[in-house]
Parts: structure tokens; C-alpha cells; sequence
């Protein structure tokens, strides 16, 4: 029974979600086909009548052929699983070699081994005759190297310079591989670093966070069009279980906590587009044996500082699509917004609350949420929500390893382990975009391009700043603020399931604690969606 | 052992190439002393115009000026300056010389050259005896303000500190690791070298590429013959001619070897100066690596000595020992296979009027060397000259340095004059891999780093040999060096007395530097009167003269 109900809101949510990013931007469509790329223009051009949605990116979504094409791809985050964990077992051999034992010098020659005559050989760039996998390597270990000098023990930023400079010199962030566009961001990450923290550090952190909207190598490049904001965003979508994991787990939650309330209020940290909303209000209409359906009001937060009257604009946008989508279903609806302050902190006496109404806050912390606010931010949005008393806090974040053995030798390794489990967590994400669109590489950089690189900046600044002592996750924080858990329903865990299966068979699904659902790429974890309630009483 | 024909075949071919018209410049340059600074003689470099020109003229210069006889005053008063050369009609030379790096303004030159003048004599009136300490600030005090505010910036910039020097942050990190044996690390860091290492490309990549030469060779092949890989050239493998001209013009633009062989150079007129028989035959025991570069320069300033040079002059050359198993052999020490620069001494001698002996002994190890074996005689005056060889000898279970110093001892020789690499002992028993392979890395890069400037960041296949050479302190075994003190223990150990060097050869040896990129300086100690040649305030080497100890002649 709640099996089928789900799926069919589960269904019905994905055609909402083509509708209404085909209603609102029709227009913008047209004109990143013009601008961007050719396959664009093509899908554009041949989108016939009979298409139902008269979607665009009909033919990139996953339901056409993802099927197909989940053959084995070039799994580069297992060769930086395999270093890594080759860090573990150092064994002793290389002494002997001094004596001369051949078989021990194996120890050192072993596949893995650098190719060591090839100084000779071209080093000049490109490498165009070297297998993938080993240009891989090189790279991962440039980018280690760069990162020990960066922020390891022993720090030198002129040895940090000289490698990055060779980094760019082999790869780039429009093309070559997985593994080489990876590195071309992560590059450019560490680069951001290098010149960041020359300013000192306590401004770094601030001047870092505005990279990515004011002077980042130049706005023109950095500063996305919102056409390629919103397909970027609709190509992730269909290539990845990403945003529907945890838009789907928030709103089933939703959903089962306020199943008896007339009004709902949803204060949401990032509104971005909306679509999250769009498949609530169509569950909520479509309610077979409930009560008719509540009142729904939703606050957005906007930014409040520099690029704040955009991000009203672009709030507001969001606003009037999602009351027309709520008029056009029957769903009773207002909107709001509440601006952040200058400093980006979330103020609960700036909202606007009505007695009666089951307060919920949504706080959508993974990709392609969040590149913009700061740690702060989100802390001033958690605990914010304390005084609130909200009856469900969703939390959805990306997933750090727990902080490996070496954070014990203090802060000087930390980082370079911390550095190391990011470009393992952002290899796997880039390994399954590539195994949901194994053709589309253009679609994959423009997503890479928009999304993920300023994301890996955002995060490796965040790490560098921290010295890799950062807490882990949102969730813990949430936890040891004293928030209680809230269970995920085996509902909802069936539901993520059924979302999985409509992917690639590399992602699963985890239940990691009571209130915390995981999804991952094979061994790795990608975002964890929690569930949390109020303190209770005695704890306040 | 082989000795030399000392007649020169004038049918060879690359004596006909280097050695054209030879004698056409004497009577002038006698006649004239005046146009001593045009050296036009000098044209048995003739095949290396340019080079020549430009050697002879750092070279000569602070050989030259200080002297301290009668004959040589007329030479202070007549500069060999190169400052001046630059008046005469040589319009090869004045292009080069614009184009080099000549610290002194065009416009100033009389001036300057009156002030450098003045400086000197006043430099040597208050000297006396005492051994002072001298770094660049005499030369701020009597050169241009331009370089002495150069010297002082770079100085202040590259001291002490390892600012940009990147490279062996790497390398150092590797030897440690493999020394600890952890294979992981050691991987890692050959990966990132790899992708660094670069045979042109500033001092540290080229640092990176010979580093990460030595630490593959050092894991992969202990025991077996080292064979250098494609893209580096050592001595052994050029082709002589190319050896010679990457020397000469090594020479021009570095003091490395040039500053130690004018310092002997001077020491060895000194001693000279000190016999009182003027007609007592000259032995030289060359224990060097100048490949015959040093002593045209001495025998041409032997002829300007009052009464003349010595009746016979003899060089006894101990040539680095053919080393089959490059792993072993020395840096500079062993020339190509085809060099034969004792027949162009020989032939620039006879255009000196200068009765040259040469005895060049090959394959000769210096542990077993006597007064037998170099035909020494007791109516000559013997001086040693032992520069940059030494470091080879093993110091552990046999003390080879000490037992050869004894074996000089018993040579009686009227002096001997010592340099070598001012560092550390390398050697496995000083120290582990790691400590060692750190302290080859920081000779080596001082000499990348030298000849960076040297050549002015071009990059040229005569860098690239000398480098090949130098490189090759990282992977030989036997390449030892040791620290000044210990040298001078030893020798003091072994019988031998330090003598401070004199002015002349102090005062020659600043105004050579002069010509070379302002980061040199010599560094005079007080304690014993040697001279250190530095490199941004870092010792590179240090250049002593030594006598017998007649306390202990008995023993």
C-alpha cells in the first residue's frame, strides 16, 4: 500500500520536475542551446510534438537508456582507495635493497613504480602516448604532493607553485579524462589557496567565499549564466540520483510528520530553483485516504550581503513559479522570503511565524546547494532553528570519511588527509556522472564546470582553513547540540531504494543510523539525508 | 704510466686548431708592456677567439696585477685591466665584453680603475702582515655602487635560507625515506620528481633531474655499473674538443675552478719568489682538475718574473685514474679519452721560450705516490698542487687522506697548496643514506645554482656537461668531500704548517671575482690567512697553503 503510494507520487514528482523547469524556462533553454553546445542545440531541434513533457533534456534523462550503458568505466577513485590504503602497510622492504637483494628491490618496482628511466623521455606535457590509468597516478600524486607542501609538515609554497604549474600543464577542465578534469579543478582549487592565503589568513577565509562571485579569474567565466545555472542543475538531476535522494527522503519525511496539520510553514535554507516543492504540493494534493489538503507556506532565505539583490531576484522567480505550479494543482499556497544578514546569519526573529502552523526546516546542504554560504551561515540556520522549536529538521550533506588515523599526529597531516578524502570523494562523484552519461561529456562539464568546481574550491578552502580539524558533519553538530534523532520510516528507506533503482547500479543506499539515510557510489559515501527534531523540553 | 713526448707534433690536428700563429703576438707583447691588457697574445686559443679572449682577460687580470717584484710594478702601474682592453681596437672582444657581465660602467672606467688602483695600495699598506678578514665589503668600498648595492640585495635575499630552493624538498624527503625503508613515501615522492625533474629549466628542476637520477640508481642497481642515461653528458663521454671549449668557457663565466687555480697560481710565484736561487728548476705535482686550463696563465706570468722563468719547468700531471666503474670516479677529475692538453702547454711553452717538461702519469693511484715515482730531485723546487682530488681518497678503514699527506711529507715539497669543497663529509660512515645523499644535494645545487648565473639562465650544451659532471658527486661512491677544519687537521696531523696566503694572492683573487656575477665573494679567515671562495653566503670551497713543519722534518 504505502510501497505504491509512494512510487506513484515518486513518478509523478519526476514529470512535475520536467514540467516545471520546461514552464519557467523555456526561454533560457533556448538560449543556452544557442550559446552552449552543439548537442544542445540538436536535442532542442529535435524535440517533436509528441513529446510529452516537450522537455529538452528528454534525451539525456536516465529513464532512455542508462540501461545500456553501465558498462565498466575507468574507476579511478579505487586507485586512490588502493593508495591510500597502501599508506597502511609500509613495509620495510626498501632497506634491503641497499644490499643489493634483487627480489626485495620488487618491494619498490613493483606496478606501481614511477617510470624512472623515462627522465629522458618526453616529460614535456600532454603525456598523449600514456595510459589513462597511468596519468591518473601522476596526477593524484601531484596533487598529494601539492597539498603536503601546501599544507603538510613541511611547508613550501615554492615547491607547491612548481607543481601546480606542471599540473596545468597536463590537464585542463574541459577535457581529457575523469581523473584529468578532476585534477584540472583541484588544481585550481589549491591554486585559489596558494594565492588566497598570501593575504593572510584571517582574510583569506573571506575573500575565498567571494571568490566565486566577485574576482575569480575573471567574472565572465566563473559567474555562471543563470541558463547555465538551470541546466547544469537538470542535467545533474537526470544524470544522478543527487538531488532527487535527498529532495525525495526530505519530502517523504515531510510528509509523515505533519500528515495530520492544516497549515505547514517550510523554511528553507536554499530555495534554489524550487523543485523540491513542486513534488511536495503534488503529494500533498494527491493524498488519497487524508484529510484535504493543508496550507503550505514556504519561506525562502535570501542572501542578505553583496549579490543579495540577485539572489532576491532569482528568490522571488522561484516564488511566482512555484505559486502559478500551486494554483494550476489545487494547492492552497503562500510565499515568503527572509533575507539573511550582511554576514549571511540566519536571524529566527526576521521570519515571520503564525501560530498553529507545523514549522519544518529544510536545510539542503550537498551539491548543488550551499557553494555560495559559509559554515557560519549554516550554524546561524541550525541553531536559529533551536529557538524555533520545529517539529522536523531535514538535513542533507555531502559525507566526509571520519577523520583518519593521521589527524592524530595533530593538524600538519590532517590536512593532507583530509585533502586526500576529498579528491576521493569528488573522483567517485565524477565517476558516476560518468557512469550515468557515459556519452555526454559535454553535459558532464557543464556540470562539472558550474557545480563541482567551485564546490571542490569551496570545500578545500574550508579543510585548509580548518587545518583539517573541521567537525565532520552538520549532523553531529546537529546531535551535539543536543537535536534528537528522528527515524527515517522503512517507507522512506523504500522509497530511496526505488529512486536508486532508477540509476546506475554503482549507487546504493544505506541506513547509517535511525534518523540517517546514505547514498553512495560503491564503497564510498556521497550524501547522507537526517532527520532531527527539537530538543526536547528538558533539554532547553 | 706514460710520459710525455715533450716535443710537441706540430702536425696534429688539434694543436694546428688551437695553436695558429702562436708567435706572432711576442714581440709586441715584450716590447710594449704597456698593451699588456690587449693579450692579443693569447692566440693559441685561436680556435676559441672569443673564449680565449675572455679567459685570458679574467683570468689575467688579478694574476697579474699584484706582484711583488721590480718587473711586476711596471705591470700595477699598467694594468692588465680588461677595462682598458676595452679601448683597443679588438672590435670581437669589445661586443663580448659589452655583452657580458661587466660590473663596471663604460663611462667610468679611468676613473674607477685610478680608484681601484688607490684602493688596492691603500689596501696593502694597511694590511701588513695581518691576515684580515675580507668579504664583498671591500669591494663596495672601491667598486660602483651599482654592484655592491647588487651584491648586498642578493645576499640579503639568498643567504641563508632555503627560499626557492624546492627541489630538495623533495629529494632530501626521498633519501629519508628510503633510508627508513618506507617504500610508499618513496614512491610518492619519485613520482612528483619525475614529473619535475628537467635538464634545462631553472636550477631546481635540473637539481630535481640529477637527484632523481641518483635515488632510481641508488634503489634499483646496488653493485652495478652505472651507465648515465640518454640527455646527460659527462667528460668521460664528450668529445674533446667540445670538453675543451665547455671548460674554457666554464672557466669565463665561473670562478668555481678559476678562483682556486689563480689563488694557486699566485702562491706557487710566491714560494717561487721566496728561493733564493733564482736558477733553481720548478716542479709542479698537479693533483688538480684544471686539465691543463691553470698553467698557461702561470708560465705566462713566469716570463714577466725578473730574470726570467726557470730554467726547466716540470709539471708532473697526476691524472684521474681510469675508472672503469663510474660509480667511483670523482667529479671533474677524469677528462675524455682523446684530450691531450699536454702537447698544447708544451706548444704554448716553447712560443714563452719556456723549457716545459710535462710528465703526465696515468693510472696512477695517489696512495702509492714517492718521490721515486715523480722523478723528484733535490736541486728543484718542488710545490704541490692538490685541488679538488684529495676528497677522493677513502678516510674509514683505511685512512688513505692521511697516509697520502705523510707520503707528501716525505716529498719535502717547498709548499703545498690545498682546495677543496668546503662541506661536509658524505661518505656512508659519517653518516646514513640520507645524511649523505643531503649533503651531496647541497653541493651540487650550489654548483646549479653558480652556474645558473654563470651562464645567465641560457641553457647550453657546455652547461649541461659541466653539470653532467658535477652531477656526478650524487651517485659515486668514492665522492666524499670533507669539512676545512678536518682538512686542516690532517694536514697539520701529517707535518705540514698553515702560511697565510699572500696579498698578492689574496689581492688576485678579489679582482677576480670582480668579473664574475656579484653573488661570489672570497671570504679571508683570520684565524689561518686561507681564502673561502662563498656563493651567497655559502661556502663552496676554501684554497690553503701549507710548508713544511720543521719541527717534526726529523721524525
Amino acid at each position: 500500500m504505502t510501497d505504491l503510494a509512494i512510487s506513484s507520487t515518486m513518478a509523478m514528482a519526476m514529470d512535475i520536475d520536467m514540467d516545471m523547469i520546461d514552464d519557467a524556462f523555456e526561454l533560457d533553454l533556448s538560449g543556452y542551446s544557442t550559446t552552449t553546445t552543439t548537442t544542445t542545440t540538436t536535442t532542442t531541434n529535435t524535440t517533436s510534438p509528441e513529446d510529452d513533457h516537450g522537455c529538452a533534456w528528454n534525451l539525456w534523462s536516465p529513464v532512455v537508456d542508462w540501461n545500456v550503458l553501465t558498462g565498466g568505466h575507468d574507476n579511478f577513485h579505487e586507485l586512490i582507495e588502493s593508495m591510500m590504503d597502501d599508506d597502511d602497510d609500509d613495509d620495510g622492504e626498501l632497506n634491503s635493497a641497499h644490499k643489493g637483494d634483487n627480489s626485495s628491490n620488487g618491494g619498490c618496482n613493483g606496478s606501481s613504480t614511477p617510470p624512472t628511466e623515462a627522465v629522458d623521455d618526453e616529460y614535456s606535457a600532454g603525456g598523449d602516448g600514456v595510459v589513462d590509468e597511468d596519468k591518473g597516478l601522476r596526477l593524484i600524486h601531484l596533487l598529494m604532493a601539492a597539498a603536503e607542501a601546501l599544507g603538510g609538515a613541511n611547508k613550501s609554497r615554492d615547491l607547491a607553485r612548481v607543481i601546480l604549474v606542471r599540473l596545468k600543464e597536463l590537464v585542463s577542465p574541459n577535457d581529457g579524462t575523469n581523473m584529468e578534469r578532476l585534477a584540472a579543478h583541484f588544481t585550481e582549487a589549491l591554486q585559489n589557496l596558494l594565492d588566497g592565503t598570501a593575504a593572510g589568513s584571517a582574510h583569506a577565509s573571506k575573500h575565498f567565499l567571494n571568490n566565486h562571485h566577485h574576482h575569480h579569474r575573471g567574472d565572465e567565466h566563473h559567474h555562471h549564466h543563470q541558463t547555465d545555472v538551470v541546466a547544469a542543475f537538470q542535467l545533474l538531476q537526470d544524470m544522478s540520483p543527487y538531488v532527487k535522494f535527498g529532495h525525495f527522503t526530505a519530502n517523504q519525511a515531510i510528509l509523515e510528520a505533519v500528515a495530520h496539520d492544516r497549515r505547514i510553514h517550510i523554511v528553507d535554507y536554499d530555495i534554489m530553483e524550487g523543485i523540491q516543492w513542486a513534488s511536495l504540493m503534488q503529494a500533498l494534493v494527491s493524498r488519497k485516504d487524508g484529510p484535504p489538503a493543508p496550507h503550505l507556506r514556504i519561506t525562502a532565505l535570501s542572501r542578505g550581503s553583496a549579490g543579495g539583490r540577485r539572489s532576491i531576484g532569482t528568490v522571488q522567480e522561484t516564488g511566482r513559479r512555484l505559486v502559478a505550479f500551486a494554483a494550476s494543482i489545487g494547492q492552497p499556497f503562500s510565499f515568503h522570503q527572509c533575507r539573511l544578514d550582511s554576514d549571511e546569519a540566519f536571524r529566527p526573529a526576521a521570519l515571520k511565524l503564525v501560530k498553529g502552523e507545523a514549522l519544518v526546516m529544510n536545510c539542503m546542504l550537498n551539491l548543488p546547494h550551499f557553494s555560495h554560504r559559509s559554515p557560519e551561515s549554516v550554524v546561524s540556520f541550525l541553531s536559529g532553528s533551536k529557538s524555533l522549536s520545529p517539529r522536523l529538521i531535514t538535513l542533507v550533506e555531502e559525507e566526509a570519511s571520519p577523520a583518519p588515523a593521521t589527524t592524530a599526529q595533530g593538524g600538519e597531516g590532517a590536512f593532507v588527509a583530509r585533502f586526500m578524502d576529498l579528491l576521493h570523494q569528488y573522483s567517485a562523484v565524477y565517476d558516476s556522472l560518468e557512469a550515468g552519461f557515459p556519452m555526454q561529456s559535454r553535459a558532464r562539464a557543464l556540470v562539472e564546470r558550474v557545480f563541482l568546481g567551485p564546490r571542490i574550491s569551496g570545500s578545500l578552502g574550508r579543510v585548509y582553513r580548518a587545518r583539517g580539524e573541521e567537525s565532520s558533519s552538520w549532523g553531529e553538530w546537529l546531535a551535539a547540540a543536543r537535536f534528537r534523532a528522528s527515524p527515517v520510516s522503512s517507507a522512506n528507506i523504500c522509497q530511496a531504494k526505488l529512486l536508486l533503482g532508477l540509476f546506475n547500479d554503482g549507487y546504493r543506499v544505506k541506513e547509517l543510523a535511525s534518523n540517517r539515510l546514505v547514498l553512495g557510489w560503491k564503497s564510498r559515501h556521497l550524501l547522507s539525508a537526517s532527520l532531527w527534531t527539537s530538543p526536547s523540553d528538558s533539554d532547553l | 704510466m706514460t710520459s710525455e713526448d715533450p716535443e710537441p707534433n706540430p702536425t696534429s690536428d688539434h694543436i694546428m686548431d688551437w695553436l695558429e700563429d702562436s708567435v706572432s703576438f711576442l714581440p709586441s707583447f715584450l716590447d710594449d708592456p704597456y698593451h699588456s691588457g690587449e693579450i692579443n697574445g693569447y692566440q693559441w686559443w685561436d680556435e676559441n677567439q672569443d673564449l680565449g679572449h675572455d679567459l685570458i682577460h679574467t683570468l689575467d687580470t688579478s694574476l697579474n696585477s699584484p706582484s711583488a717584484d721590480a718587473a711586476a710594478t711596471t705591470v700595477t702601474a699598467n694594468p692588465a685591466n680588461p677595462t682598458l682592453s676595452n679601448h683597443l681596437p679588438l672590435p670581437n672582444l669589445a661586443k663580448k665584453r659589452k655583452s657580458a657581465d661587466d660590473p663596471i660602467p663604460k663611462t667610468s672606467q679611468n676613473h674607477h680603475n685610478h680608484r681601484r688602483n688607490h684602493g688596492r695600495r691603500i689596501n696593502q699598506a694597511e694590511d701588513g702582515n695581518a691576515a684580515v678578514e675580507e668579504v664583498v665589503a671591500i669591494r663596495k668600498s672601491v667598486g660602483n655602487k651599482k654592484s655592491s648595492a647588487k651584491a648586498t640585495g642578493n645576499n640579503c635575499n639568498n643567504g641563508n635560507n632555503k627560499d626557492g630552493r624546492w627541489a630538495e624538498q623533495l629529494l632530501n624527503p626521498c633519501a629519508a625515506a628510503i633510508t627508513e625503508g618506507n617504500c610508499t613515501r618513496v614512491q610518492h615522492l619519485l613520482y612528483v620528481l619525475h614529473e619535475l625533474a628537467s635538464l634545462t629549466g631553472d636550477a631546481n628542476h635540473r637539481l630535481a633531474f640529477h637527484g632523481l637520477r641518483a635515488l632510481t640508481h641508488h634503489i634499483s642497481s646496488s653493485g652495478s655499473a652505472y651507465s648515465a642515461p640518454v640527455g646527460t653528458v659527462t667528460f668521460s663521454s664528450a668529445e674533446p674538443r667540445f670538453f675543451q671549449k665547455s671548460l674554457i668557457k666554464f672557466y669565463e663565466v665561473s670562478p668555481w675552478f678559476a678562483f682556486p687555480n689563480n689563488i694557486a697560481n699566485s702562491s706557487i710565484l710566491q714560494l717561487l719568489g721566496e728561493e733564493n736561487d733564482r736558477t733553481c728548476n720548478l716542479h709542479i705535482l698537479d693533483i688538480g682538475v684544471s686539465h691543463g686550463v691553470q698553467w698557461p696563465i702561470l708560465l705566462e706570468a713566469l716570463t714577466r718574473r725578473s730574470g726570467g722563468p726557470p730554467p726547466l719547468v716540470r709539471i708532473t700531471i697526476i691524472a684521474g685514474t681510469a675508472e672503469t666503474d663510474q660509480n667511483t670516479a670523482a667529479p671533474f677529475s677524469k677528462g675524455p679519452p682523446g684530450d691531450n692538453f699536454s702537447s698544447r702547454l708544451l706548444c704554448f711553452a716553447k712560443s714563452m721560450n719556456i723549457n716545459l717538461q710535462i710528465n703526465r702519469l696515468d693510472n696512477q693511484p695517489l696512495q702509492n705516490l714517492n718521490p721515486q715515482i715523480i722523478d723528484s730531485s733535490q736541486d728543484e723546487t718542488l710545490i704541490v698542487c692538490a685541488q679538488f682530488r684529495l676528497h677522493h681518497l677513502n678516510h674509514n678503514t683505511l685512512d688513505e687522506r692521511t697516509e697520502f699527506l705523510s707520503s707528501l711529507r716525505r716529498m719535502e715539497p717547498k709548499g703545498v697548496i690545498l682546495s677543496e669543497n668546503n662541506i661536509e663529509c658524505s661518505c656512508s660512515s659519517c653518516g646514513n643514506f640520507a645524511a649523505g645523499f643531503s649533503r651531496r644535494v647541497e653541493y651540487l645545487w650550489r654548483f646549479l645554482d653558480s652556474t645558473s648565473s654563470a651562464f645567465k639562465g641560457r641553457e647550453s650544451s657546455e652547461r649541461q656537461l659541466m653539470e653532467g659532471e658535477a652531477a656526478k658527486a650524487l651517485t659515486n661512491r668514492g665522492e666524499m668531500n670533507e669539512g676545512k677544519e678536518k682538512w686542516c687537521e690532517r694536514m697539520r696531523g701529517a707535518g705540514f704548517v698553515g702560511e697565510a696566503l699572500g696579498e698578492d694572492a689574496i689581492d688576485g683573487g678579489r679582482a677576480l671575482l670582480r668579473k664574475y656575477d656579484s653573488n661570489w665573494e672570497m671570504r679571508v679567515e683570520e684565524k689561518d690567512g686561507f681564502a673561502g671562495l662563498w656563493w651567497k653566503g655559502q661556502p663552496v670551497s676554501f684554497c690553503s697553503l701549507w710548508k713544511l713543519d720543521m719541527k717534526v722534518s726529523d721524525s
